[in-house]
């Protein structure tokens, strides 16, 4: 072989190769290529030698409880919301990758939304502070332990005070020590403030009940539920655990049979709203006239003698049929009012007493603390530091500069402040001026404790070292007050202190603790809370004047769906999660009525600018047309536009960023700035506000068609091919209605036999609210990148399910209905047809495989799927973030650029479930089995499990009758059972509606 | 090039296509030359056949470690269980790596070969000494990563020891130690005769082929007390 590459060369040396005395040289183009190819070939094969090299590094002394490759989990609570559901951290060799509900908690039962799901990325963000800074720059904590410590001292005894200003602080260890550091200054103040805000709630308990609380709604215990403004389905206080309890109201399947009554007045469309069996969309300056009303007709019927206001008559339509119902269910019914004004609040207590729901569906002995904002105090320190009397303020949980109105001038009087603490772990808003940062660990690398209502006490143990020079905010405080004890320490010293004479069950302190650490949860004696009961005599109700409605557009703030509060959404997941009702991914647009839209002739993508009336503020918007809408309000999301999200502007492929970027907005505007400060706490309604068509549009980027110009009457679009299907509980009660579908006959009898399992799953439409924690619970568990907004926009997002919005007209408004839609695992696969390389394939026990390695990327299968659930990888997406990679579930492939990929039915869990079963020499047991998306589910909407096991609940609820294959006719034979919808209603003309 | 050649007076004269043949004794001599190298390169080829192997098949590789361990001594001669050090293979995915602490279970008191020992001992009666302790080098690095030193003294900072993984799937194949290990197959299936091995190689191809060929083979196959029925499935391995 050498010889011959040797002779070659000297022919091309004698012949200087390329020149036209190629002819003298006896080396031809067939010499030549035959020769070239002999060594290229050679070479080749020469060149397949062995593989990287790789290392494989053991343990030194092994930890006892440590299997490399498998999983183990800690209880633990989730810190994102001040919701405090329990969480059981799945880590895999040392590293914390999925966050699941515990299964045992009173408040989550297992499961956990999509803030909480996505909120392992902030443990792994490489833009999370790792260090102190001072005065913005990198710090040491020696440093900045010396600096404070000076700055307070000089404080002590001096007239100057000390002030907190927080969010919702419920946990009790960092209560205790807030309270002792603060102890120590001669004047100090503490005050919090909650976006949005429950402070009217808690008011009008003082003023009906003489005490200051936030109750505990039982909406399990309701059999008729009335909301206003409230959305504890999406938004609402602790959405997971409220949706929880209307799911257990709600249960047609098992042996006892309820379905409770549910009407939402509100004045845009909510995900409460969209389930609601009565929807009446008001202005929001009807609450109060409607809360008058109700009460009214409710004082009427119990022969109370209370004066009311006179109800206005307009309101009957509205009023009368909910009414009747509340009252003929009195005892187990609901009122849920989220109106921030204390009036409405009053009137909604008076008519949960009169109701008798305080026995029953609302809890007062045992209150929730989770939202303790209190806004009259913020107020104060707003005084207090415009006169400078201030001397130092830390700043926990808060970021005033992002989600504050400049209109308080909280802001302002921040910057007098000689020494600001700011407790941020990134740099945001507020941290750019504060004079220190002091930044915490994330919750998962820290001890901890929460305590969300009176019931519940969580504690957070660490399920990682910490990735920084970070240090807990209790740390930092003990520290401050110059002790040296470690957050493990304070923590158990405040339980062995103050929590174990509460326990149940325990003689040592150890044992408590232990059994604390593996539950995750206390077994403690709640404190019960003496209530005095409803105060009729202290409240003038008559005094209670209804507002004048008027005809000016109303401005109605938001938190964006998934979360519960206007903490800024820096998290790519969360940004690129499609909004369930508007569709749009990576940025809040301005939600306005279609005929408002008429009215100003605008169209969805026109930009806007929205400017309350009176305030030199305005913010740029696109608009959205979307019916639900009232006419004279018009809705914006916040959570948007913050310093920290704008750094996924340029998220996507390297050649886009290169280039000019299709999505030429940034990540949306700070709509919470718009908040208007009002006497409790911050009104998320604006009245008036001015809407000023720019004449310029933009791209909305959104997931699912966008219905520009929406028809007068909607149908389920698809038109009439019933993908999605409802029916009311008169239909289904009386006739038993079988849905009917057409069943082709089979040409060839069925080839796949399924001797084992036959997986299946079934989606209950029913009780699927849309709140999308399946969606971010699928990413976590599927290593499924963020593609950007870019790609986005091109509705190339690659979640493997999604949820689908479905508007149906009813009466005067629209209904709602979403449909998770993922991989449907058809026993005759359109995919796996025309797959020329084999890559998608059906297995034995029912799935359609995807083979990533051998897929070449033709998408025809995608091309050929009627469901259209398949996704390409344009791009390689992933391995961006090398740190942001230490997420990834090691159980499952990171795919590549060409690679089609899709719902897998959690594959690598069946596999782990049929190990850990042979392992104890036993068959896979039903309900050991859980997909990522079911395990996450508040409302429990979907059930997986085996078909061949007759006992298993998917096999019976196959035979519901609420049961029906998607697209059956085409006979590709879905793995996928929904369970159609049904709404509490009577029906129309007596057919089931399709 | 070939399309650049203009036919010109200036140039060379035109070629006849079948001049080959014409040319003569110097271009045999090179075809002469080129066909012996060619022969004489296919036999060398030839006699490797056996070691012909395709693209990722890693068949035979048996890299140096930095501890000269011999799982012939281990596992042959003294006959100990596989699973005594690679206790993982009952309950993970992983069959595992011992840590440095459990080769101390023996090496606190092992510290050289027998023979070392026993000609420390003859050396020291002839001298009429009191023996020294000997340790072997490779058992030192032992007790180096665990900052030991010969006396099982902690002195240093401990380092963990970078083993050269023999056995390597590719990333996008899940393979389960424990679940071949429940149903009783055994380690040297697949790992092959681990206990005549000084150093360890690669037995076996663990190409695709490989696995499912004995996927069908065990298919049916009673072992122990259980029926086996391995899938063949895409999913059982990519995922």
């Amino acid at each position: 072989m050498v010889r011959i590459e040797m002779k070659k060369d000297e022919g091309r040396r004698k012949s200087g190769l390329g020149s036209a005395s190629l002819d003298e040289e006896r080396l031809d183009r067939r010499d030549f290529l035959i020769r070239a190819g002999f060594t290229l070939g050679s070479s080749t094969v020469a060149a397949c030698g062995f593989a990287p090299v790789e290392k494989a590094i053991p343990y030194l002394i092994e930890p006892e409880e440590v299997t490399p490759g498998e999983p183990l989990f800690f209880a633990s609570s989730c810190s994102a919301c001040p919701a405090g559901c329990g969480l059981l951290v799945k880590t895999i060799d040392g590293r914390p990758i999925k966050l699941e509900g515990n299964p045992e908690h009173p408040i989550s039962g297992g499961a956990l939304c999509s803030v909480g799901q996505a909120s392992i990325l902030h443990l792994y963000d490489s833009q999370r502070l790792r260090h102190p800074l001072r005065a913005g720059q990198p710090s040491s904590w020696t440093e900045i332990d010396r600096e404070i410590s000076d700055q307070l001292e000089a404080l002590r005894g001096e007239k100057r005070r000390v002030c907190f200003l927080t969010g919702t602080v419920h946990s009790p260890t960092q209560r205790e020590l807030i309270n002792r550091f603060l102890s120590t200054f001669e004047s100090s103040h503490w005050a919090s403030y909650d976006t949005p805000s429950c402070s009217a709630i808690v008011e009008a308990y003082e003023q009906t009940h003489g005490i200051r609380l936030l109750p505990q709604y039982q909406f399990d215990k309701a059999e008729v539920i009335v909301g206003l403004n409230a959305d504890f389905l999406g938004t609402w206080i602790s959405p997971v655990e409220f949706a929880r309890g209307y799911r257990t109201g709600r249960a047609l399947e098992g042996s006892r049979l309820r379905f409770s009554y549910h009407a939402q007045y509100e004045s845009r469309l909510t995900l409460t709203g969209a389930k609601a069996d009565d929807r009446f969309c008001v202005t929001p300056d009807q609450f109060l006239p409607i809360l008058t009303g109700l009460a009214a007709r409710i004082v009427e019927r119990s022969e109370k003698e209370i004066s009311l206001p006179a109800p206005e008559a307009s309101f009957d339509q509205l009023l009368d049929p909910v009414v009747e119902k509340l009252w003929g269910s009195r005892g187990r019914s609901l009122l849920v009012c989220g109106v921030q004004d204390v009036r409405c609040q009053v009137l909604a207590n008076l008519i949960n007493e009169l109701l008798g729901a305080y026995r029953r569906s609302i809890d007062l002995r045992y209150p929730s603390f989770q939202r303790t904002g209190d806004e009259a105090g913020v107020a104060e320190l707003t005084s207090l530091l415009h006169e400078q009397e201030v001397g130092a303020l830390f700043l926990l949980g808060v970021n005033p500069a992002y989600d504050f109105p400049r209109e308080a001038q909280l802001l302002d009087g921040l910057q007098k402040v000689p020494c600001l603490v700011s407790f941020a772990p990134y740099r945001d808003e507020t941290s750019e001026f504060a004079h220190f940062v002091c930044p915490p660990p994330h919750f998962l690398e820290s001890w901890g404790d929460s305590s969300p209502t009176a019931r519940v006490l969580n504690l957070v143990q660490p399920t990682v070292q910490k990735l920084g020079e970070t240090r807990t905010i209790i740390e930092s405080l003990s520290r401050w007050l110059g002790e040296t004890a470690s957050d493990r320490e304070l923590v158990e010293k405040h339980w062995r202190e103050h929590i174990f004479s509460r326990q149940v069950g325990f003689r040592a302190f150890e044992d408590f603790w232990t059994k604390t650490l593996h539950d995750g949860l206390a077994p403690i004696r709640p404190e019960r809370l003496q209530v005095r009961p409803f105060q009729f005599e202290s409240i003038e109700f008559a005094a209670i004047t209804p507002s004048q409605t008027s005809d000016t557009v109303s401005l109605e703030l938001y938190p964006p769906t998934p979360a519960t509060d206007a903490s800024p959404s820096s998290n790519p997941w969360l940004l690129e999660l499609p909004d369930p009702l508007t569709q749009t991914v990576w940025t809040n647009v301005l939600i306005i009525g279609i005929a408002h839209a008429r009215s100003l002739g605008l169209e969805t993508g026109d930009l806007v600018e929205v400017s309350p009336t009176g305030t030199g503020d305005s913010l740029e918007v696109p608009v959205l047309i979307q019916p639900g809408q009232h006419e004279r309000v018009v809705a914006l999301s916040y959570g948007y536009g913050s310093k920290n999200s704008s750094r996924f502007i340029g998220t996507g492929p390297q050649w886009l960023e290169r280039g000019e970027s299709t999505w030429k907005t940034a990540i949306g505007v700070n709509a919470a700035k718009l908040l208007k400060p009002g006497e409790f706490g911050l009104h998320s309604v604006v009245t008036p506000v001015e809407i000023k068509a720019l004449g310029r549009r933009t791209e909305i980027p959104l997931v699912q068609k966008p219905e520009s110009s929406f028809p007068e009457r909607f149908r389920h679009t698809p038109e009439g091919r019933g993908i999605l299907r409802e029916m009311t509980l008169e239909t289904l009660l009386s006739t038993r209605p079988i849905i009917e579908t057409e069943h082709p006959e089979d040409l060839w009898p069925q080839d796949h036999r399924y001797p084992g399992h036959h997986w299946a799953m079934m989606i209950d439409l029913g009780a699927c609210t849309g709140c999308s924690a399946c969606v971010i619970a699928c990413q976590a568990e599927n290593n499924i990148p963020v593609v950007g907004p870019d790609e986005s926009q091109r509705r190339r997002a690659l979640h493997w399910i999604r949820i689908q919005r479905y508007f149906t007209d009813h009466d005067e408004g629209v209904d709602v209905a979403f449909q998770p839609m993922l991989c449907q695992h058809c026993d005759n696969a359109p995919c796996e047809s025309v797959c020329p390389v084999l890559a998608t394939v059906h297995s034995e026990e029912g799935l359609n495989q995807q083979v990533y390695n051998r897929c070449v990327g033709t998408r025809y299968c995608a091309n050929n799927c009627p469901y259209k659930v398949r996704t390409f990888n344009w791009f390689e997406y992933s391995a961006n973030d090398q740190l942001e990679n230490l997420q990834l579930n090691p159980d499952v492939t990171v795919r590549s650029r060409g690679v089609m990929e899709k719902c897998s039915f959690c594959t690598q869990r069946i596999v782990g479930a049929r190990i850990q079963a042979k392992r104890e020499g036993r068959e896979i047991e039903e309900g050991e089995l859980q997909t990522a998306c079911q395990q996450t589910c508040p409302s429990q909407a979907i059930i997986f499990g085996d078909r061949n096991d007759p006992e298993s609940l998917v096999s019976k609820l196959r035979q519901s009758p609420r049961g029906y294959r998607l697209l059956e006719e085409l006979n590709t034979k879905p793995s996928i059972t929904y369970l159609a919808a049904v709404r509490n209603r009577e029906s129309e003309g007596g057919e089931p509606d399709e | 090039m070939i399309s650049s050649r203009e036919p010109s007076e200036a140039g060379p004269p035109e070629r006849d296509k079948h001049s080959r043949r014409t040319v003569g004794s110097a271009w045999g001599l090179v075809n002469l030359t080129l066909t012996l190298a060619l022969m004489l390169s296919l036999l060398l080829l030839g006699s490797k056949a056996s070691d012909f192997r395709l693209p990722g098949n890693q068949q035979g590789y048996t890299p140096t470690q930095p501890i000269a361990f011999s799982h012939r001594l281990h596992g042959g001669e003294l006959k100990i269980p596989c699973l005594y050090c690679h206790h993982h293979t009952s309950k993970s995915r992983y069959a595992g790596i011992p840590a440095s602490q459990l080769c101390m279970n023996c090496h606190r008191f092992v510290q050289a070969t027998l023979g070392a020992v026993r000609a420390e001992e003859k050396t020291a009666a002839e001298e009429n000494r009191v023996p020294n302790r000997i340790v072997s080098t490779e058992l030192q690095k032992i007790y180096d990563t665990l900052g030991l030193d010969s006396d099982l003294r902690p002195t240093r900072e401990m380092k963990p020891i970078e083993w050269t993984r023999v056995h390597n799937l590719p990333d996008f194949v899940y393979f389960d130690h424990s679940s071949h290990y429940i149903v009783g197959i055994e380690c040297t299936r697949c790992h092959g005769p681990v206990e005549t091995m000084e150093r360890v190689s690669q037995f076996e191809t663990l190409s695709m082929s490989w696995c499912v060929n004995c996927h069908r083979e065990y298919n049916g196959r009673v072992v122990g007390d259980r029926t086996l029925r391995p899938s063949i499935d895409c999913s059982v391995c990519h995922f």
